[in-house]
């Protein structure tokens, strides 16, 4: 979407091929298993977290953690670079996975090129005076957002990622990345009462 | 810059990410122009409410010890220490050991059924995001990321951003042309997808290093052929809408080619 005129830092960065630790020739299956608790489950919290947003309930995100988890640990060899983005982006397959399963009809639209957003001037910056924002309010205005936008605005404001972890995460290019974020701030502004002319700016056309 | 091109930056702007020269750019535009600047402001605060107010969501502890302990601890350890958990009660060690001996066992049979959950499961997630990768990529317009008929390009292409370098053929003369190729995550790890045309139907070609040397049978899913073989240390997955025999002659001459 902006491929051609890239305005973003790393956007046109070439996927890196990084290691973080060679993994050891003559690993025992314990010493693995160690390696793995000590790199990976500092995560676990953030792995929750961002099951939990997504599948808006503990019971379900308990299962999607722990699949996600064991999941990891059979692929841990495929580790690369950074362990939390690692762990989250298998956190997210394994709930599409599961919203496959479980909620077929959920997955509709989801990740579906159909709406992916040309960014406009509607997702431009007009939101409400954040002061006003009723933490009650403000969370459930966060649930019920589109997953698409649910996620990136979880994995950037709660995770702080950058936008190329959650473009590798989410797997969609970084500017969309930043669109889906416009998209999800506006969307968030507009259910938690803010009108687009409150700033007294004009109406869009 | 126009307002509309300030408004769109903004968010990549608080949060960060926008290069240096736009960065100087916008704050010059947001110098000159109080309403931006406030917009600015307001997306500041929200962003800075939501990090504050919205819930972050710890796991349970109970769930973390029970992923911890349904997580494989490998049978050399059992193996290396089980008789010592039928030793006669004589031992100081026996008390503590108990615990351990059922943790150990528990572990243990979870592993077990875990395995056999696993694996018949995997044949069929792969072939899920397979088929899924090449759906999403089909209906995005997206199908590559590096546009090009020569294996010469995408092969150096792919081999720069994975830790294996897949072979790419060149089919041409057999009526598949290569028109790209692009990265995806399947199975949990990044694979190499070459895409061939042929007529007006795409073909999707997965690959990734694999250690079993196998033909699989074909699949058929929602309307697209699936074909997998192992060749020379790397697996194979083709998807594509083209019909059952066209498939497998391309199957064929890929394998042959590789």
């Amino acid at each position: 979407m902006l491929a051609t005129d890239s305005v973003l830092l790393h956007e046109t960065d070439p996927v890196p091929v990084r290691e973080t630790d060679p993994v050891p020739l003559h690993e025992t299956v314990s010493e693995r298993k160690r390696r793995f608790e000590r790199l990976v489950l500092p995560h676990f919290d953030a792995a929750y977290n961002l099951a939990r947003w997504l599948t808006r309930n503990d019971h379900d995100a308990q299962d999607v953690v722990q699949e996600a988890v064991l999941r990891a640990y059979r692929f841990f060899d495929g580790l690369r670079g950074e362990a939390r983005p690692w762990l989250l982006s298998i956190v997210r397959n394994s709930f599409l996975t599961w919203l496959q399963a479980n909620r077929p009809a959920d997955t509709v639209g989801f990740d579906d090129g159909f709406i992916e957003l040309i960014p406009t001037d509607e997702d431009g910056p007009d939101v409400l005076a954040a002061r006003n924002f009723d933490r009650k309010m403000l969370n459930e205005a966060i649930a019920g957002l589109p997953l698409q936008f649910r996620e990136a605005l979880i994995l950037r404001e709660l995770e702080d990622l950058s936008y190329k972890d959650i473009a590798r995460i989410t797997d969609v290019p970084i500017g969309t990345v930043m669109s889906r974020l416009a998209r999800a701030r506006r969307l968030l502004a507009e259910s938690l009462g803010a009108t687009p002319n409150i700033s007294g700016k004009q109406v869009h056309k | 810059m126009t307002r509309e091109e300030a408004n769109r930056l903004l968010h990549a702007y608080i949060d960060g990410e926008l290069d240096p020269a736009k960065t100087l750019e916008l704050e010059a535009h947001l110098a000159e122009n109080p309403s931006v600047r406030a917009a600015c402001e307001r997306l500041r605060e929200m962003s800075a409410a939501i990090r504050d107010k919205a819930d972050y969501h710890a796991a349970p502890a109970w769930l973390e010890a029970r992923v911890r302990a349904a997580i494989p601890s490998g049978p050399e350890n059992v193996s290396a220490r089980w008789w010592r958990w039928l030793k006669p009660a004589g031992a100081v060690a026996t008390d503590w050991l108990r615990p351990a001996a059922s943790f150990a066992a528990v572990a243990l049979v979870t592993w077990v059924v875990a395995l056999g959950y696993m694996r018949p499961n995997e044949d069929e997630r792969i072939t899920q995001e397979v088929l899924a990768s090449h759906v999403r990529a089909t209906l995005s317009n997206r199908s590559y990321d590096v546009a090009s008929s020569d294996q010469h390009t995408v092969k150096p292409w792919l081999s720069a951003r994975l830790a294996f370098s897949p072979p790419v053929a060149d089919l041409s003369a057999s009526g598949f042309d290569l028109v790209g190729g692009r990265l995806d995550y399947i199975g949990a790890q990044p694979v190499a997808v070459l895409v061939y045309k042929r007529r007006a139907h795409l073909i999707d070609v997965f690959v990734w290093p694999v250690e079993a040397q196998k033909t699989e049978q074909p699949l058929a899913r929602d309307g697209f052929n699936i074909e997998r073989f192992a060749k020379n240390g790397m697996g194979f997955w083709l998807v594509s809408d083209l019909n059952r025999n066209e498939l497998d002659d391309f199957a064929r001459l890929l394998a042959a080619a590789t």
